[in-house]
């Protein structure tokens, strides 16, 4: 069950990220969902899940990005644990400190994009800070906004729940 | 869900299976594996309707709720037409001389490639990754490193593998792109390369002895056998240092942020002769 909903949440991230990567055409904007998608499985989770997420969701992205297999799966299995153990470690519990875990670990992907990358090209990559804090901006803000919803939903659902079982009780009786 | 000792072990384990399957590919680059051709033409499918149902509810807007401006856009594109039809007849004009010139003097003529119109579908899922699907593939003639042009320039080639009705376009503005390319004003050949933090391109292997001022024109000088030759890559905006060092900064003429009607080029591409050695 648990298995099932970490996969269907990464899937749903890589869904979401293929399908508005039409507005991302030339750096236009720069946001990971797949990322945001594996820290949100990792700290509902814990780390094996967010390990699990992060094979899932970045082994998809590399086959279906056309880039080498295996390379953001490494990075998101390897933040996808790491998220995943500092949640637990510290209890992150509150929406806005869950997405300044999304903001550290998007730091750490990008940043350990840039040290692979330069150990397969033997040379340093040059690094698009710009790019890359408008991609911890997005994710952060994405990721806010799902640890927001799964805090808030469940409540507001019970009460429209209850308030129109209430106004059906009157009616009735 | 496991403890400690399990999920390091496991950490490990991915990691390595990673790590075997990069290695596996990486001294392998060239050219997409059948895993590959087959993902992108799935997700083409998928980035097609996607498109079409963003442009339909695109459409719905523009075509129903925003017609207040365009009676006199209207008039606008009216004026804009007239302009253009009359620098195409100046334009025609000269090409009857440059015919009749090539044939007095015995010249090989030039010949203007045909072309496709396709869509832009769907940008890279990856970040950094600067390529884009079009709507047209092998079923339309298009085929690996075509090149890709619209109004303004040069936007890149075809990659890969094209599947029938769609194909991936890597930007000249990506990590591993270039073009061959001539300066305008001296005539000099050099080398176009992209993957640059501030979205312009760079042209290297150009003479030192070269004067070159900011705002010369780049084009394409058809010496790597992808682009025709005489296509606008972009404007000379900066020239830092000087001797062998020099930095010769191009800002693109193609806004690539704003691609949506593109041109595939469909002349046969010349690479593979010119690797064969049939050409020099």
């Amino acid at each position: 069950m648990r298995t099932t909903r970490v996969i269907g949440i990464v899937l749903g991230s890589v869904l979401l990220q293929v399908a508005l990567s039409r507005y991302a055409v030339g750096g236009r904007f720069s946001f990971d969902l797949v990322l945001v998608g594996v820290v949100f499985a990792s700290l509902q989770t814990g780390a094996v899940a967010g390990m699990i997420a992060g094979t899932v969701g970045g082994l998809t992205l590399d086959i279906l990005s056309g880039t080498v297999v295996g390379f953001g799966g490494l990075l998101k299995t390897v933040v996808g644990c790491a998220s995943g153990a500092l949640g637990t470690q510290f209890v992150v519990a509150k929406a806005h400190a869950r997405a300044l875990i999304v903001a550290g670990a998007t730091l750490a992907h990008g940043l350990m994009g840039a040290g692979l990358q330069a150990v397969i090209d033997q040379t340093w990559p040059r690094m698009a800070w710009t790019a890359m804090l408008e991609q911890i901006v997005i994710n952060t803000v994405v990721g806010w906004a799902a640890f927001l919803a799964t805090e808030s939903l469940p409540g507001a659902l019970a009460r429209s729940r209850s308030r129109s079982r209430s106004t059906w009780s009157r009616r009735q009786w | 869900m496991l403890s400690g000792r399990r999920t390091v072990t496991l950490l490990v384990v991915l990691c390595l299976g990673h790590v075997l399957l990069i290695s596996a590919q990486v001294p392998v680059k060239s050219g997409s594996s059948a895993l590959h051709g087959a993902a992108f033409g799935t997700l083409a499918r998928f980035q097609r309707t996607l498109a079409a149902v963003t442009d339909g509810i695109g459409g719905l807007w523009s075509h129903y709720f925003g017609l207040r401006n365009a009676a006199r856009e209207n008039d606008q594109l009216r004026q804009q037409v007239l302009d253009l039809e009359g620098q195409l007849a100046a334009e025609r004009a000269r090409g009857a001389q440059v015919t009749s010139l090539e044939e007095a003097l015995a010249l090989q003529k030039s010949v203007v490639p045909p072309t496709v119109a396709a869509r832009v579908i769907a940008g890279n899922p990856v970040t950094g990754v600067m390529t884009v699907s079009l709507d047209r593939g092998t079923a339309d003639g298009v085929l690996p490193n075509m090149g890709v042009i619209n109004g303004r320039g040069v936007i890149g080639r075809v990659i890969a593998n094209p599947s029938g009705t769609a194909c991936a376009v890597q930007l000249l503005i990506d990590r591993t792109a270039a073009a061959g390319a001539t300066l305008e004003g001296s005539g000099t050949h050099g080398l176009v390369a992209g993957g640059f933090t501030d979205g312009n391109l760079r042209m290297t292997l150009v003479s030192s002895a070269v004067t070159i001022a900011p705002g010369e024109r780049v084009m394409t000088s058809g010496q790597d056998g992808i682009y025709p030759s005489g296509f606008l890559i972009g404007r000379v905006v900066q020239v830092n240092g000087a001797g062998k060092n020099r930095e010769i900064v191009v800002e693109p003429a193609v806004d690539f942020g704003r691609l949506d009607v593109v041109l595939v080029v469909l002349a046969s591409p010349k690479v593979a002769e010119i690797k064969a050695g049939k050409r020099p």
